[in-house]
């Protein structure tokens, strides 16, 4: 059954890894690459909460729900991504060598559950923050502005040097064109808040250090909304009475499930991981379908839920009185296609599935830090001067798993204003020195373009007299795309630049 | 050309558009000239350009990679090392900047671009096309564009320039994107003398040569004629 288990991982992680590859332009596909995050009851249930709607999308997740009660925490044991990379970076690390039959203590058991419980009562506030506990949306976010970065950066870079020494240049290229059509970016991927996002995932792997899954046992809510659900599973786990209390199915205990009494294990733990049918020397243990005979006490105390809900209400407080001038506000461009900002934050896990598609495309799209506050910290905004919105691309629609960003069909998407252009005459060359330019209008994609230019004499600062183009906004044909401002040839600040005037959401 | 030499074909992929937007070459013609290539007995024929919008979408929507492959082209994406710092020592504002080296080391150099309206050169024709084989900081060479244009051509002479104009871009270029801008002219301009095959297309949009900035300083600077009446030129009618 261990086998099983292991090959059970690998799958899922395999799984994971190649829906996270598939989102990409041109993203033809038969499986979403948001599947996971659809499947994670803990997104489904806050975002409900926070938005008082049922969404459609995060359905899936109920059937994991539902087979969790005859099953248990499977889903913890058998696949989940984050699961699996705990495990296998827990077997790179040494931890502190215990007595025998020295129970490992259980003491921040409690806190998983006093995590779901701050996390759901901030969210019947309306104040989401699912996002930053929820396993799958963790490890996404980390994959797409961490992750995958590195792991471009050192093959481009392999690529780079191969394509210096000149050897084998059609092959090496032959190579290159198919890894740029699968595993590889069409350009370095470079995220803003990767290092916070960074110290979130190696933290949550170094406590590696002080337990096996301690993650899973002290901290996931995903886990512990999990547990809840199995407190009266079907499948037990069975010692029967060639036992010897040797205790290291005990010790072996990927949960510390496994009560001092070897033949008892708590089933709101457990994740039928089967170390322990494996490790039993007399195969005493078994798991099977039958009677309930294990402990299954919620490890959460009144005190403990109370303070829990205190904490979830304070962060409700700080989520709704962090200020942010307008100057910050102006410029939270949104990706095209999202609903009303307040449903917006309330519904946006920041899993950054649509940032990475469009770092595949136009690469406007990347993880904000204060620009809406502390409530949206890490939503997805647009920054034109490292990328655009591609006229003809509608991806982030698609991959968004809670629908934050509404999947628009694309003469929609064409028409839809994120915001608008505003020329910077300070900066912008035919109006600060009478100079020609007009990439930005050579760039606008609009059929009609929305920059326009009038033909005048001016004078130049060195005094002669000569014909410019001075180029406008057509505020009405503008959609705030962004290339103008990515395409700009000015040194550091654009001639121009978008905020998110006149940015029409979408009313669900 | 000869028989064995590498063949670098430069046509219009700059824009996620498709062919009937006439912002990208005719794919037709492209795979057309791929083909009379290889018929006369090129070792290799190649296509590519640096894109404005994403290339990959560029290359896809264009039809140009498709046509290509299938008439037996390798089409190539730009790879950043490849750019090779090339000195202009007769520029008069650009000094040196990087061209792409398959261009530069090909045998045969066939520019193929596509005639459309453009803001800033007036009509993007073949000289304004050389940008798709430069790097560096394109955005600089908006400033003074008439004298750099003709510096950056002075850099490379294409072997054989073909405008396509089958269709043309009458407004809103070079991104297009309304039909109603898009005129068939069913026409292809093709020649040796870079600034004679611009003049000539100029016409096209009713614009005297003689008012463009770039083709003046190039005939001054001896890379062509634009006088028309001094120019060899032999119209063929293939509407029979």
């Amino acid at each position: 059954m261990r086998t099983a288990r292991r090959i059970s991982q690998i799958f899922f992680l395999l799984l994971f890894l190649f829906l996270f590859f598939q989102a990409r332009y041109p993203y033809e596909t038969w499986l979403p690459s948001d599947l996971f995050l659809r499947a994670s009851p803990l997104v489904a249930i806050a975002t409900i909460l926070a938005t008082r709607k049922v969404i459609a999308s995060v359905l899936i997740a109920f059937i994991i729900l539902l087979l969790t009660v005859p099953l248990g925490r499977f889903f913890c044991g058998w696949i989940c991504p984050l699961g699996t990379i705990i495990d296998g970076s827990d077997n790179l690390m040494k931890r502190k060598k215990r007595k025998p039959r020295q129970r490992e203590s259980t003491r921040f058991r409690s806190w998983k559950f006093a995590i779901l419980a701050a996390v759901l009562v901030a969210s019947l506030f309306s104040v989401q923050f699912i996002w930053f506990f929820d396993p799958i949306a963790l490890l996404t976010r980390t994959m797409t502005t961490v992750l995958y970065p590195v792991f471009s950066f050192l093959l481009l870079g392999l690529f780079n040097f191969s394509f210096s020494t000149g050897l084998f240049e059609d092959q090496v290229y032959s190579a290159y064109d198919m890894a740029q059509n699968t595993i590889l970016p069409i350009a370095q991927p470079m995220f803003f808040e990767a290092v916070l996002i960074s110290l979130v995932f190696i933290g949550i792997l170094s406590l590696g250090m002080v337990t096996r899954r301690f993650w899973c046992r002290n901290l996931c809510p995903l886990g512990a909304l999990l547990g809840l659900f199995s407190k009266f599973r079907l499948t037990k786990r069975y010692v029967n009475e060639t036992c010897n209390s040797c205790s290291i199915c005990q010790r072996e205990c990927k949960m510390n499930a496994i009560e001092d009494d070897y033949a008892v294990n708590n089933t709101v733990e457990c994740i039928e991981c089967m170390e322990c049918v494996s490790n039993c020397k007399p195969h005493s243990v078994s798991y099977k379908f039958g009677k309930n005979i294990g402990k299954n006490e919620i490890d959460l105390s009144k005190r403990r839920f109370i303070q829990a809900a205190a904490v979830g209400l304070a962060g409700v407080a700080i989520a709704k009185t962090s200020a942010v001038s307008r100057e910050e506000t102006g410029l939270a461009i949104r990706p095209p296609g999202a609903v009303k900002e307040d449903d917006f934050l309330d519904r946006c896990i920041r899993c950054q599935e649509c940032v990475r598609i469009c770092a595949t495309t136009g690469g406007c799209l990347q993880p904000s830090f204060l620009q809406s506050g502390w409530e949206g910290i890490w939503t997805p905004v647009a920054v034109p001067r490292l990328g655009y919105c591609e006229y003809n691309c509608n991806l982030c629609g698609q991959v968004c798993p809670t629908g934050a960003i509404q999947n628009l069909v694309m003469e929609k998407k064409q028409k839809l204003k994120m915001g608008i252009a505003y020329f910077d005459k300070s900066r912008c060359i035919p109006w600060y020195s009478q100079q020609d330019c007009l990439v930005c209008e050579e760039h606008c994609p609009t059929p009609d373009k929305a920059i326009k230019f009038d033909i005048r004499e001016a004078r130049t600062p060195e005094g002669t007299m000569r014909t410019v183009k001075f180029p406008y906004v057509d505020e009405e044909l503008c959609i705030g795309c962004g290339i103008c401002v990515t395409k700009c040839p000015v040194i550091g600040k654009a001639g121009i630049f978008v905020t998110n005037a006149r940015a029409e959401r979408i009313e669900v | 050309m000869k028989k064995g030499q590498t063949v670098l074909i430069k046509p219009n992929i700059g824009w996620d558009r498709l062919p009937e937007q006439a912002a990208n070459t005719n794919p037709d013609e492209v795979a057309q000239v791929v083909k009379m290539c290889k018929e006369a007995g090129a070792k290799r024929v190649r296509v590519l350009d640096r894109t404005c919008n994403q290339a990959r979408r560029c290359y896809k929507r264009s039809g140009i990679e498709a046509a290509s492959k299938k008439a037996g082209a390798e089409v190539r994406h730009i790879v950043k090392s490849r750019f090779k710092s090339v000195s202009i020592p007769n520029g008069e504002l650009v000094k040196s900047w990087p061209f792409y080296r398959d261009a530069l080391e090909a045998d045969v150099f066939i520019n193929m671009p596509i005639a459309k309206d453009h803001s800033i050169s007036r009509v993007t024709l073949g000289f304004k096309n050389i940008m798709g084989i430069i790097g560096g900081d394109r955005g600089q060479i908006h400033k003074n564009f008439m004298t750099k244009i003709v510096d950056l051509n002075l850099a490379i002479k294409p072997t054989l320039t073909i405008i396509d104009a089958y269709r043309v871009l009458l407004r809103n270029g070079p991104s297009g994107g309304n039909l109603a801008d898009v005129a068939e002219k069913k026409i292809v301009i093709a020649g040796t003398d870079p600034v004679a095959v611009d003049s000539y297309a100029m016409g096209l949009f009713d614009i005297d040569p003689g008012q463009v900035e770039y083709l003046k300083n190039a005939t001054r600077r001896g890379l062509g004629q634009m006088d028309l009446s001094k120019v060899k030129m032999k119209v063929v009618d293939l509407s029979a």
